[in-house]
């Protein structure tokens, strides 16, 4: 079962690289990014082989922490998991876990990055060269379960995550631990802000990192430190630790396997009864009696109000929205007091969250997968289509950057400059979703269809849509300045810019997003026939 | 009788062709589905049929070639053409968070229909295709033959002259099955003209007046189901055309005793 396992993986890589042979560029490119880290392993280890036992141990540790924050993290918000070997996949064989797990554990040990940190985390070794040879066993042995329990404890997370953002019924639970990690990290933000990062460095995270030392995330890296210390039973009982920890976490991924063998995701659960709130959806747009320009066509609300029941019960759509705050929340929360940056940087984070939500949506067609075709037959209505999309994103985009804004501006007590900030995000907001209209029809790709895994990445798609990703990044880049830098040069210079920011955002953001949105409605029309070939 | 005065077919398809990388998935198809016929397209799978179909209602552009819709060339003036057609694709998501009424709706609302006529075609669709019970449950939580009533709704709402249906009677059950049937016969009874895609030759020979065989792409055979049938069943014919199973082993380990 091994064999056919792994066979099964290999195979289904070999035929992705044989028909889209650009990936061979991603993999050929991260193996040079390596092969120029590792030298950097080395000359690490040799320049902490001149510290004492206990600093070369917090060291290691801080590198072991980085190191499993990426490893849970990044398949969950960012990449999504290969899911080649996606357990819900071999539901249908009638196999039991034990039979495919260990075919399943060989399969994900066999990856280049594991045979990256595993390099990595044994070359970090040489640290303990001089320290004899036991101790260098031990380091070794240390390293080893360190990387297992970093790839163990990735699967486990995602799975978990995945698992949760599955059900309808515990979407609650999965925003209430998104919020109370966010939580966590606030006393950890308070203590940087009063102490600064350099008293944090030299005591706190010295208590931390001896702290972390006596738990799974750092004891297979502090274990030479014991035994370099004499304490033999200190080595002793971390590695004892580290082993149960990875059996722990395998048993914990077979108990995922187990019950995603017998709970295949297509099936929604529990059938909720509600009414139909498509058919009136045009005619309770906010505002009844706006003006005629500003309203959206009936078509146009009707789409508007297909993908706001999307954007709320989709899992796919959540995990986009809960993407969004990443960028901004880990730049104010660690990268600010970290880096010790001035309050007026903080105006950054409401920024950041406009043009994560507004670049996020550079495929934004492609989640509707194949059920795209009852807008394409419908009729010449691309314009429509768009405009509905694009203002259900706008829905919550606005309400959510104006929050920001309001938050960063309490917190920093920049008032005057806080109008120049809204309409800032406006203009970044306006910009990146009118490219994101225009990109998500010109080259959409696929993503994961509806039931699949929300974290997913399509079989194989390490760096799928690669060429949307860029171009539309690099729009984005050419552009923001343009209301960027009225907003820098008030902070920095002048107050008085702030007024060219005010007036530069509302109007260039507005208007960027009309005719992003308008020439996407028409692109649409004239790539309706191309459109489902290409996200399905 | 000049050609003018001819009503134009509901469906004429003319050199129509499309390449998916090295394989010629349609070749150059000429198809004329007269106004006002029960039209069946059958053969093997991977035929081409779908991919035929799809060109013929916008949901995928040719490579080469025309179809035209009463006459109107569907890729030039889709605004036109498109709204005299209702379609069924096969094998292609819903908006599966949507409940059935509100698909309907939305497919209603979509094609341009004011609210009150939507409300009322959704409500007598539903209870045609017997999915009142289901009309608030979401598609998500539909079994196959649910989920193809509803598109089969979808295609309807807004009384379209040309039915282009995929494999509609795919996973439906008998009760239902005989529903869709009467609603089919009642359109083209009534002028309307239904195009219809299946490999079930009994329920093809039962329902329509025009039958095209198609296989790699190509059309093999078409006129009225007796000029196609030849004097024989629809099944022999269309094997003869296609050519059985050329290996017909004898799964001999299968045999239970």
């Amino acid at each position: 079962m091994v064999a056919a396992v792994l066979g099964l993986k290999f195979r289904t890589q070999r035929h992705i690289l044989r028909r889209e042979w650009w990936r061979i560029l991603i993999v050929v490119s991260g193996a040079l990014w390596a092969m120029l880290v590792l030298p950097w392993s080395v000359w690490a280890a040799n320049a902490l082989r001149d510290q004492s036992g206990d600093v070369r141990e917090d060291a290691l540790v801080a590198v072991a922490l980085v190191v499993s924050i990426g490893w849970v993290v990044v398949p969950i918000l960012i990449t999504g998991l290969d899911d080649t070997l996606d357990p819900g996949r071999f539901a249908s064989f009638g196999v039991r876990a034990r039979t495919i797990m260990p075919g399943l554990v060989i399969a994900a040990l066999l990856t280049i990055p594991v045979a990256f940190f595993t390099a990595m985390f044994v070359l970090l070794c040489l640290s303990w060269l001089d320290a004899g040879v036991t101790t260098m066993l031990i380091a070794v042995i240390g390293a080893l379960l360190t990387v297992a329990s970093l790839v163990f404890g990735a699967r486990v997370a995602s799975m978990w995550a995945t698992r949760v953002l599955a059900s309808r019924r515990a979407r609650g639970a999965a925003l209430a631990v998104m919020l109370g990690s966010l939580a966590l990290v606030a006393p950890l933000a308070w203590v940087l802000f009063r102490d600064g990062l350099d008293a944090v460095l030299e005591y706190d995270l010295v208590v931390l990192l001896d702290q972390l030392a006596l738990t799974p995330l750092g004891a297979g890296m502090a274990a030479p430190s014991a035994a370099l210390a004499g304490d033999t039973w200190g080595a002793v009982w971390r590695l004892a630790m580290m082993v149960t920890w990875v059996i722990v976490l395998l048993g914990a991924w077979r108990a995922n396997i187990d019950y995603s063998l017998v709970h295949p995701r297509f099936r929604g659960a529990g059938t909720r009864r509600r009414d139909d709130s498509i058919v009136g959806a045009g005619e309770r747009q906010w505002f009844a009696n706006r003006p005629a320009w500003s309203r959206l066509s009936p078509i146009a609300a009707t789409v508007r109000a297909r993908l706001l029941r999307y954007w709320f019960s989709d899992p796919r759509y959540l995990a986009n929205m809960l993407g969004v705050l990443t960028f901004p929340v880990v730049f104010f929360v660690v990268v600010m007091p970290i880096a010790g940056l001035d309050a007026r940087w903080s105006f950054l984070a409401p920024v950041m969250l406009a043009a994560s939500i507004g670049w996020g949506r550079h495929n934004d067609i492609a989640y509707d997968s194949s059920a795209l075709w009852l807008d394409v037959v419908s009729g010449r209505i691309g314009a429509d289509v768009m405009r509905g999309r694009m203002s259900a994103v706008m829905a919550w985009a606005l309400p959510a950057t104006a929050l920001g804004c309001l938050a960063v501006v309490l917190w920093s007590g920049l008032w005057a400059i806080g109008l120049a900030l809204l309409a800032a995000c406006v203009g970044v907001l306006g910009l990146t979703l009118g490219i994101s209209a225009l990109s998500s029809v010109v080259v959409p790709y696929r993503v994961p269809a509806p039931g699949e895994n929300p974290l997913g990445a399509e079989v194989g798609s390490v760096g799928a849509g690669l060429v949307a990703q860029l171009a539309s990044s690099a729009a984005t880049v050419v552009v923001l300045p343009l209301v960027l830098l009225p907003l820098v040069l008030a902070l920095t210079v002048d107050p008085r810019w702030a007024w060219l920011a005010a007036v530069a955002g509302l109007i260039l953001g507005p208007v960027a997003y009309l005719i992003g949105v308008s020439s996407a409605g028409r692109l649409y029309d004239a790539r309706s026939g191309k459109l489902l070939a290409s996200v399905t | 009788m000049s050609d003018a005065a001819l009503p134009p077919a509901a469906i004429s398809l003319r050199a129509l062709t499309k390449r998916f990388g090295s394989t010629l998935a349609v070749d150059a198809i000429d198809l004329d589905i007269p106004s006002g016929s029960f039209y069946g397209v059958v053969g093997p799978n991977g035929a081409g049929k779908t991919t035929t179909l799809s060109m013929a209602t916008g949901l995928l552009t040719p490579d080469a070639g025309t179809a035209l819709i009463h006459g109107i060339d569907l890729w030039a003036e889709p605004e036109a053409a498109k709204p005299m057609l209702g379609v069924l694709p096969d094998g292609l998501y819903s908006f599966d968070r949507l409940t059935g009424a509100e698909l309907i709706s939305y497919a209603g609302l979509l094609r341009g229909l004011d609210r009150d006529t939507v409300r009322a075609r959704r409500d007598d669709l539903l209870a045609a295709l017997d999915l009142e019970a289901a009309g608030r449950t979401l598609v998500t939580d539909y079994s196959a033959g649910m989920t193809k009533k509803i598109a089969l709704a979808c295609a309807l709402v807004h009384a379209p002259r040309v039915l282009v249906l995929d494999e509609p009677f795919e996973a439906v059950d008998p009760v239902s099955a005989g529903a869709i049937r009467r609603i089919l016969v009642a359109f083209v009874a009534s002028g309307g003209t239904v195009v219809m895609s299946s490999h079930v030759m009994a329920l093809v020979e039962r329902l329509c007046d025009r039958v095209a065989v198609v296989a790699s792409g190509r059309v093999l055979a078409e006129g009225t189901l007796d000029e196609v049938r030849a004097g024989r069943e629809l099944e022999e014919r269309f094997i003869d055309l296609i050519g059985d199973v050329s290996d017909q082993r004898d799964l001999a380990w299968l045999r239970q005793s």
